[in-house]
C-alpha cells in the first residue's frame, strides 16, 4: 500500500496507547514506550507532510480508502495540506508536552493512566484531522472527548469533578446534537462522504439534493464545531476544564482539542458546504453559497469571544486563569479571519484571509503550549500558581522566566516571533474584507492581549520574591523542553517564508475542493 | 401514519430529555443526557426512511429475492455506532456523579455552582 502513510500516524499513537496501557506494571517500559511513541508519531506526521506537501512531486492530497472499500462505500481518510498544517501543529505541541510530563506528573499517576490516556487522545485528534467522513469525524470526536474527559477528573478532587461535570454534560449534548445534524445531512444529500457531498451538492439538479436543509443543518452542525473551539456563547467551559486538567494536557487541550474545532469549520463550510448554490438576500447579508449565513454568525461570536475572553484574563487571579481565558480571545482571533473569508467578495481575499487564520492558529497553538508548559514548571517549581503567592520570579528563575516572556511577546505579536506575523495578517485581512467593527474588535482585543500580559509579568515575575519563589528548585529536563519549543516559535518566526508557503497550501487546499474531490473519487468518477 | 407517530415521539422524547437536564438534582441531569441521547438515536433510525410494511418489504418473509426492499442498512449500522458510544458516555457520567457527590456531598446543581 502506497498511500499508507496517510493511516500511519494513527496506528502508531493506537499502538503506544496499546502498549502503554499492558506496561502498567513496569513504569520505566511504559515511560519509555510513550516517549519513544510520540516521538515516532512525530517522525510519521514529518513523513505524511513530506509526502503530501513539500516533496517536489507532492500529489497535495491523498486519500487512503480503510480496508479497500472504495469512496462513497467505505470510509475514507484524507491528507491534504490542510490536514497537514494541523497535524503538523497538533504534533510540535504533543511532543513537548509528552516529554515534559515525564518529569511533571507524579510517577504513580502516570502509572495509571496518564501514558494511554494520552496517546487515546492523540488518536482522537489525528483521526479529525485526517477523516473524510462525516460520521468517523463524530466517532473520532468522542475519542478525543472521553480521553478528555479522564484528563479534567485526573485529580479527582472536588474542583475537578464538578468541572468534569460541566465539560462531560456540556458535551454529551453537543453530542446528540451532532448526531441529529449528521443524520439530516445524510436525508438531505444521501452521502455521509465529505468530498462525495461536496460534489452532489455542487450540481443538486442532477443529484436531486435540496439545499435548504442543508443550509439548516450546517448551522445546527456549527453549534457544536463552535462548543469544542470554545467560542463565545459556548465558552464557559473551557477555564474550569482548563483549570482542573493537568498542565501539559491543557497544552495539548488549547493547542490541538481547540483547533479540532476551527479544523472542522474551515474544511466543511469551505470545502464542503459552500458547493451549494443559495442565493443568499437578506437586510445586509447576501451571497451565492451557505457561507452568506454562517460567515456572519462566525464573525458576531468571534467578536464576542475577542471581548469576553479578553476580559476575563485581566480579571484572572492566577497564570492559569490568564490562560484559559486568554484561550477563549485568542480562538476569536481565529475565528474573525475565517469569518472575513466566509463572506469576502473575491477569491483572493478569501485565501487571504484563510491564510491568516491558519498562521494565527499555528501561533496560538505554540505559544500557548510554551504557555502552558511554562506554567506548570512555575507551579512544579513553586507549587502554585496564584498571584497572591508570587513574585520576582524573573529574579530567582531568569530562564523560565526569559521563556514565559517569549510566549507572551508572541502571543501580544512582537517581531521576528511567529505572533506578529499572525497578527499583521489577521489585520490585513480584516483591512481587505473593508470590515470597520472587525478592525476596532482586533483593535480593542490585542489591547486587552497587552493589559493581561503585563498584568501577568508584573504580578508574577516582577517585585520582591516571595516565600514560594524563594524555596523554588527548577527542574532541569523541564527548562529544557520549554526553551526548545521557545526556539520553535523563534524560527518559525525568522524563517516565516516557509511557514507562510505552508499556510497558503493549506488555505488552496480548504478552498479548491476540485482537488480535493478528485483525490478521494480517484478522478471524479463516483462509482 | 408511522412516520407522525415517530416524530411524535422523538420530538416528546426531546422536550423530557430538555426538561430533566434542567433539572436541579444531579441523577435527573444524568438521566435527561440517556434520553437525549436516545431521542438523537431514534431519529438516525428514521433517516433510512420509513416505508409502510408489507409481506414483500420484510426480508425474511419475501425471500432474498426481495433485496431492493430492504432498508437502508447504513443507517443501522451508524445508530449501533452510537448507541455503543452513547451507553460508554451514560456510564461514565453516571460514576462521574457518583464521584461528584463523594467529593461535594451534594446532587445540587445550583449548590454545585455556588460553590465554583
Amino acid at each position: 500500500m502506497t498511500e499508507l502513510f496517510v493511516v500511519a500516524p494513527m496506528l502508531v499513537a493506537l499502538s503506544t496507547a496499546v502498549v502503554t496501557l499492558v506496561a502498567r506494571r513496569w513504569p520505566n517500559l511504559q515511560i519509555g514506550a510513550s516517549i519513544l511513541g510520540v516521538t515516532v508519531y512525530g517522525a510519521t506526521i514529518g513523513w505524511l507532510t513530506w509526502r503530501v506537501v513539500l516533496a517536489p512531486d507532492a500529489p497535495g492530497a491523498v486519500a487512503y480508502q480503510v480496508a479497500g472499500h472504495r469512496a462513497p462505500f467505505g470510509i475514507t481518510l484524507v491528507a491534504d495540506a490542510l490536514s497537514a498544517f494541523m497535524l503538523a501543529m497538533a504534533a510540535v505541541v504533543a511532543v513537548a508536552a509528552l516529554v515534559f510530563s515525564v518529569s511533571y506528573m507524579d510517577p504513580r499517576d502516570q502509572q495509571i493512566s496518564y501514558h494511554p490516556l494520552f496517546h487515546f487522545m492523540l488518536l482522537g485528534i489525528t483521526g479529525a484531522f485526517l477523516t473524510g467522513d462525516l460520521f468517523n469525524l463524530f466517532v473520532w470526536f468522542e475519542v478525543m472527548l472521553m480521553a478528555s474527559y479522564a484528563f479534567v477528573v485526573f485529580y479527582g478532587g472536588p474542583e475537578h469533578t464538578r468541572a468534569a461535570l460541566w465539560y462531560v454534560v456540556l458535551n454529551i449534548v453537543a453530542s446528540a446534537v451532532m448526531l441529529l445534524a449528521i443524520g439530516g445531512l445524510y436525508a438531505a444529500t444521501g452521502t455521509l462522504n465529505m468530498a462525495h457531498m461536496a460534489s452532489r451538492l455542487a450540481d443538486p439538479a442532477a443529484s436531486g439534493v435540496r439545499v435548504a436543509p442543508v443550509v439548516g443543518l450546517s448551522t445546527l452542525l456549527f453549534a457544536v464545531f463552535a462548543l469544542k473551539a470554545g467560542l463565545v456563547p459556548f465558552q464557559f467551559w473551557v477555564p474550569a476544564a482548563y483549570q482542573a486538567a493537568p498542565l501539559p494536557v491543557t497544552a495539548v487541550l488549547a493547542a490541538a482539542t481547540k483547533k479540532v474545532g476551527m479544523y472542522a469549520i474551515i474544511r466543511l463550510y469551505f470545502t464542503v458546504f459552500a458547493a451549494a448554490p443559495t442565493v443568499v438576500e437578506l437586510p445586509g447579508i447576501a451571497g451565492q453559497s451557505p457561507l452568506a449565513f454562517s460567515g456572519p454568525l462566525l464573525f458576531v461570536m468571534g467578536v464576542a469571544s475577542v471581548a469576553i475572553g479578553g476580559f476575563g484574563a485581566v480579571a484572572a487571579t492566577s497564570i492559569e486563569e490568564v490562560l484559559a481565558y486568554s484561550s477563549i480571545g485568542q480562538v476569536g482571533f481565529i475565528a474573525i479571519p475565517i469569518a472575513v473569508a466566509a463572506t469576502a467578495d473575491t477569491p483572493a481575499v478569501q485565501r487571504i484571509a484563510v491564510i491568516a487564520a491558519l498562521v494565527y492558529a499555528l501561533n496560538h497553538a505554540l505559544s500557548k503550549g510554551l504557555l502552558f508548559l511554562s506554567a506548570a514548571a512555575v507551579r512544579d517549581a513553586t507549587g502554585t500558581g496564584e498571584f497572591a503567592e508570587l513574585g520576582g520570579i524573573a529574579g530567582r528563575m531568569p530562564v523560565v522566566s526569559g521563556v514565559f516572556f517569549v510566549g507572551m511577546l508572541s502571543l501580544v505579536g512582537i517581531p521576528p516571533l511567529a505572533g506578529f506575523f499572525g497578527k499583521f495578517l489577521v489585520f490585513d485581512a480584516a483591512l481587505r474584507g473593508e470590515s470597520a467593527i472587525a478592525l476596532g474588535a482586533l483593535l480593542g482585543g490585542a489591547i486587552l492581549t497587552i493589559i493581561y500580559t503585563t498584568q501577568t509579568w508584573t504580578q508574577g515575575f516582577w517585585g520582591e520574591p516571595t516565600v514560594a519563589v524563594n524555596d523554588a528548585v527548577m527542574n532541569h529536563s523541564q527548562l529544557a523542553i520549554i526553551v526548545a519549543l521557545a526556539l520553535v516559535i523563534l524560527a518559525a518566526g525568522v524563517w516565516f517564508d516557509s511557514v507562510y508557503q505552508f499556510a497558503d497550501a493549506a488555505a488552496a487546499a480548504a478552498i479548491d475542493r476540485t482537488a480535493y474531490i478528485d483525490a478521494v473519487s480517484d478522478g471524479g468518477a463516483w462509482t | 401514519m408511522t412516520a407522525f407517530v415517530l416524530a411524535t415521539i422523538i420530538g416528546g422524547l426531546f422536550a423530557l430529555g430538555t426538561f430533566l437536564v434542567l433539572r436541579r438534582d444531579l441523577l435527573r441531569v444524568v438521566w435527561g443526557l440517556a434520553i437525549i441521547s436516545q431521542a438523537a438515536n431514534i431519529f438516525l433510525i428514521t433517516v433510512g426512511g420509513i416505508v409502510d410494511g408489507t409481506a414483500e418489504a420484510v426480508p425474511v418473509l419475501a425471500g432474498h429475492d426481495g433485496a431492493a426492499n430492504t432498508t437502508d442498512p447504513l443507517v443501522q449500522a451508524l445508530v449501533l455506532t452510537a448507541i455503543v458510544i452513547g451507553f460508554g458516555m451514560t456510564a461514565f457520567a453516571l460514576v462521574l456523579t457518583f464521584r461528584v457527590y463523594d467529593e461535594n456531598e451534594t446532587m445540587d446543581v445550583t449548590e454545585l455552582e455556588e460553590d465554583l
